[in-house]
């Protein structure tokens, strides 16, 4: 499987087609990056970065991948599967909580357990996505969405921060 | 050579009377991402009081918060960086940042990055580079979080930025420096001369390096966090003797460096510089220099 078809997959458990340009999808190490034509020209004759462009996940333990904000901002607009969650969901959520369905204010896409889905604010900003914990058209109540990553996640690994001149 | 005492004797002949200052902590809004919308109002609906910074086009104080501002969806998702006030001119001196090949030649933990990014709507290259590995990791952390595009980062001491093998149309050196007491309550018991000293070494090792990498057109922004001379002025002064560089007028917050310290004439380019006390912000230094024309 290529670079691009990693991504390009993991998208698609949203219901989100991406066309990513092969050449600039690029591996170093365990994590993907997505780079402009000049950047790319930059980083091949230059080895040994550790960031460049547009970061897009990394595969994690188990060989799973693990998508970044960037690459959720990028799928986001495409997501079929999207949950909008009130204010305080949306807070609890950015915590590292899970979503309650009294919490969910509108269901796009797939109600389906275990659907991967997108979730929302009010503002329709992504927040980061889950994996539908139990069937949504008959839930009542109670645990609907299981976070598996959330834009809270920069301050949780940020412990101790590093102090911002 | 050491103490509160000998310092503070150094700024009064500087031209500066010693006071006890509280800097406003300070956020910056990141253009590039909020696309037109009122970032600002909405903390506002927070209950985040916010007042414009005169000096500086998307800077602003924060006048009051209930609650960390590292904390907000909103930061969360990269429309505003915290970054103190004065911290937020050097990036704002280039000119014409779009497209450009950008060096950030000591990067972490990325404020200044992000800003550059920002400035550069995402164009052309920066290639930001730092030795502190958990550094670099805050770096790339902002790099992410603020959805910057055209950044590379390289664990590389700046001194050593020729091995890339590349000339930069801009050049930021927010070089390492001793800090200074309004930013660090404890400044005056652990720092020395000494320090101060060792630290003008190496920068002016870093701008001699810049020098090399820069192409013949371009810029070199020079800042501290630092209020000792020999970490600016002097480091400047050197500069324009022996690196062919000159110092560029620059329009910004701050007053006019001086060219005569503790007795030593400078050269008269030197006061190009800007030197900002602290008082509303920290204290800060900033020069521009380009190569001699």
């Amino acid at each position: 499987m290529t670079e691009k078809d990693v991504v390009e997959g993991f998208a698609r458990l949203f219901g989100a087609e991406l066309f990513l340009n092969k050449g600039f999808v690029v591996r170093n190490g365990d994590s993907y990056f997505l780079l402009s034509q000049k950047l790319k020209n930059l980083t091949e004759k230059r080895g040994s970065w550790l960031y460049a462009g547009t970061y897009l996940g990394k595969i994690e333990r188990k060989g799973v991948f693990h998508p970044s904000s960037s690459l959720l901002f990028i799928i986001a607009d495409k997501a079929k599967n999207r949950i909008t969650v009130d204010d305080k969901a949306a807070w609890l959520f950015i915590c590292g909580r899970d979503i309650f369905k009294e919490g969910i204010l509108k269901i796009e896409g797939s109600r389906r357990k275990g659907t991967y889905t997108l979730v929302f604010n009010r503002n329709g900003e992504c927040l980061g996505y889950g994996r539908i914990a139990r069937n949504l058209e008959k839930l009542k109540g109670g645990l609907a969405v299981k976070n598996l990553f959330d834009i809270g996640d920069f301050l949780r690994r940020e412990r101790p921060a590093v102090k911002e001149i | 050579m050491f103490g509160k005492e000998f310092f503070v004797n150094r700024y009064r002949l500087l031209g500066w009377e010693f006071r006890d200052v509280a800097p406003r902590q300070a956020i910056r809004v990141n253009r590039m991402n909020v696309n037109g919308f009122d970032v600002v109002g909405r903390l506002g609906n927070l209950g985040v009081e916010l007042e414009k910074v005169p000096f500086l086009e998307n800077g602003y104080w924060v006048i009051r918060s209930d609650f960390s501002v590292g904390a907000t969806v909103e930061y969360l998702l990269g429309y505003y960086s915290i970054q103190e006030a004065a911290a937020q001119i050097p990036a704002t001196l280039f000119t014409d940042l779009k497209g450009k090949i950008v060096l950030d030649a000591c990067a972490a933990p990325g404020g200044k990055t992000v800003q550059l990014a920002d400035l550069m709507d995402n164009t052309g290259v920066i290639v930001a580079l730092d030795v502190n590995k958990q550094r670099l990791e805050a770096l790339m952390n902002q790099l992410e979080r603020c959805r910057v595009k055209n950044a590379v980062v390289y664990r590389l001491d700046a001194r050593q930025a020729s091995k890339l093998g590349l000339r930069f149309d801009r050049i930021l050196l927010d070089v390492p420096c001793s800090g200074n007491f309004a930013t660090d309550k404890d400044w005056f018991r652990h720092r020395t001369l000494h320090d101060v000293r060792r630290n003008a070494k190496l920068q002016r090792q870093i701008l001699a390096e810049a020098a090399k990498v820069l192409r013949s057109d371009g810029e070199i922004v020079y800042a501290t966090c630092s209020l000792e001379p020999e970490e600016n002025e002097l480091n400047i002064d050197w500069a324009v003797k022996n690196l062919g560089l000159e110092t560029v007028d620059i329009e910004c917050y701050g007053d006019e460096a001086p060219t005569e310290v503790f007795g030593l004439k400078l050269d008269e380019s030197v006061r190009r510089c800007r030197r900002i006390w602290p008082g509303e912000t920290q204290g800060f230094f900033v020069c521009k220099l380009r190569k001699r024309r």
